[in-house]
């Protein structure tokens, strides 16, 4: 069943914060995956998969290079989900 | 205690697979064995299937796969399946022959970083001729391509618990594998990283060590960086194999004499050579992960399979994972102090 789009970026925003030691009140939609938390290439890769575990969608390389920001991935789920 | 096998994996697999597998079952009867891979290939090959399951799967990973495509695309591989077992829980340790950067991918992003651990990395002990002990324990040997000054800090670790759990070395003695003996030696990661380890309570840091020093065992743990690991690695094992095969040679080419002082020194020889052919001892050790994880070589034949189950047996024995993820644990405040101390001298 699909889930609403405030769903899931609630629950994006909960990863985010637990994963990446990040307050939950500061991550705003427009939060930048690259710029605003403390990531290392592996920790983007697990971000991907925990994603697409959580979803159930699937997130191709390409398209998972141009997911920059919390809104354009919440975006991406809502449009991708099984 | 149960090893998932990717049956599927190496130059042999699966039939070498099996067989190791089934060596190992006899020789160690409290070791259950969870096969992973194709159904019609493994499945005449087993002979007595005591303490032997298989779990079929469908889909191979090969060698010349990308690593992190081939783990995310491939999910009923015998290698991300066996992987799954262990992050599942069904399994407490992974085995494979194969593609060794899907290994890596899926030791990392399947079974997962130990937390606090930034870089796993690959490892494996090597022969000393020389010193108080008889191996030592070598790593990165090219897990990662490059590496920060922290990584090598962390890797000063991970060899340490490797060493006393696994080799039975306490107190191991640390050096970073460095281009000079001199604390300034190297590039700006290996000044950096001598002088986190130089200030660390964690292990016991001697000092830098170079190439040409390695087999001497003036070290019980060599940290290196993942390049220069696996050229160094390699560098050591191409000239000792050339020297065999010169001396070899020369013996064969000499008169009756030297034919006879060649039988004479064949039980010398083949000891030497039965020492520096650690890949029959057993496998890498992918360290930093939340559960053993070993890479046989990839034409690693029955004998070599069934010596890593041995390797891998010991490592859950002893609770080689537990006790490192505990000590990370315990010691979080002074790996970000080192961290920490990295920034502040990457920005001076």
């Amino acid at each position: 069943m699909a889930m609403e789009k405030e769903a899931i970026y609630n629950m994006m925003a909960d990863e985010i914060a637990e994963r990446f030691n990040v307050k939950r009140d500061t991550i705003t939609p427009d939060l930048n995956f690259l710029t605003d938390i403390d990531a290392d290439s592996i920790d983007f890769v697990e971000l991907v998969l925990e994603v697409e575990d959580m979803f159930n969608v699937e997130i191709s390389d390409d398209d998972a290079e141009n997911l920059v920001t919390l809104q354009q991935t919440v975006d991406y789920i809502v449009e991708h989900q099984n | 205690m149960k090893i998932a096998i990717d049956a599927m994996g190496g130059d042999y697999a699966p039939m070498e697979i099996v067989k190791g597998v089934e060596i190992a079952r006899d020789r160690y009867p409290d070791i259950e064995f969870l096969l992973f891979g194709t159904s019609e290939q493994v499945k005449p090959l087993v002979k007595d299937w005591s303490h032997i399951t298989l779990i079929p799967t469908t889909e191979v990973i090969e060698m010349g796969d990308e690593p992190v495509k081939a783990m995310r695309r491939k999910k009923d591989s015998s290698m991300v399946r066996a992987a799954n077992a262990v992050k599942a829980g069904d399994a407490d340790a992974l085995f494979s022959a194969g593609n060794t950067g899907a290994l890596l991918s899926s030791a990392i992003f399947l079974i997962g970083r130990i937390k606090g651990v930034d870089r796993p990395a690959l490892a494996t002990a090597l022969p000393s001729f020389a010193g108080e002990n008889d191996q030592f324990v070598f790593m990165d040997l090219g897990a990662n391509a490059e590496s920060k000054a922290s990584h090598l800090y962390q890797y000063g670790i991970l060899g340490s618990f490797y060493a006393s759990h696994v080799l039975g070395i306490n107190d191991a003695r640390v050096r970073l594998l460095n281009n000079g003996a001199e604390e300034d030696k190297g590039d700006e990661v290996h000044k950096i990283a001598h002088q986190l380890m130089k200030n660390s309570q964690s292990f016991n840091f001697l000092g830098n060590v170079e190439a040409r020093e390695l087999l001497e065992g003036t070290a019980d743990v060599v940290v290196a960086d993942g390049f220069s690991g696996n050229a160094a690695l390699k560098a050591t094992e191409g000239t000792a194999l050339m020297m065999l095969k010169q001396i070899k040679q020369a013996i064969m080419q000499t008169g009756l004499r030297g034919k006879m002082g060649g039988l004479l020194l064949k039980p010398a020889f083949k000891d030497i050579q039965k020492k520096l052919d650690y890949n029959e001892a057993g496998g890498a050790v992918i360290l930093g992960v939340n559960a053993p994880v070993v890479k046989t070589h990839g034409s690693a034949k029955a004998n070599a399979v069934a010596n890593t189950m041995g390797q891998i047996k010991k490592m859950i024995e002893k609770n080689l994972v537990p006790d490192i993820r505990t000590y990370i644990a315990d010691h979080k405040d002074e790996l970000q102090a080192a961290k920490n101390e990295l920034q502040s001298q990457i920005s001076e």
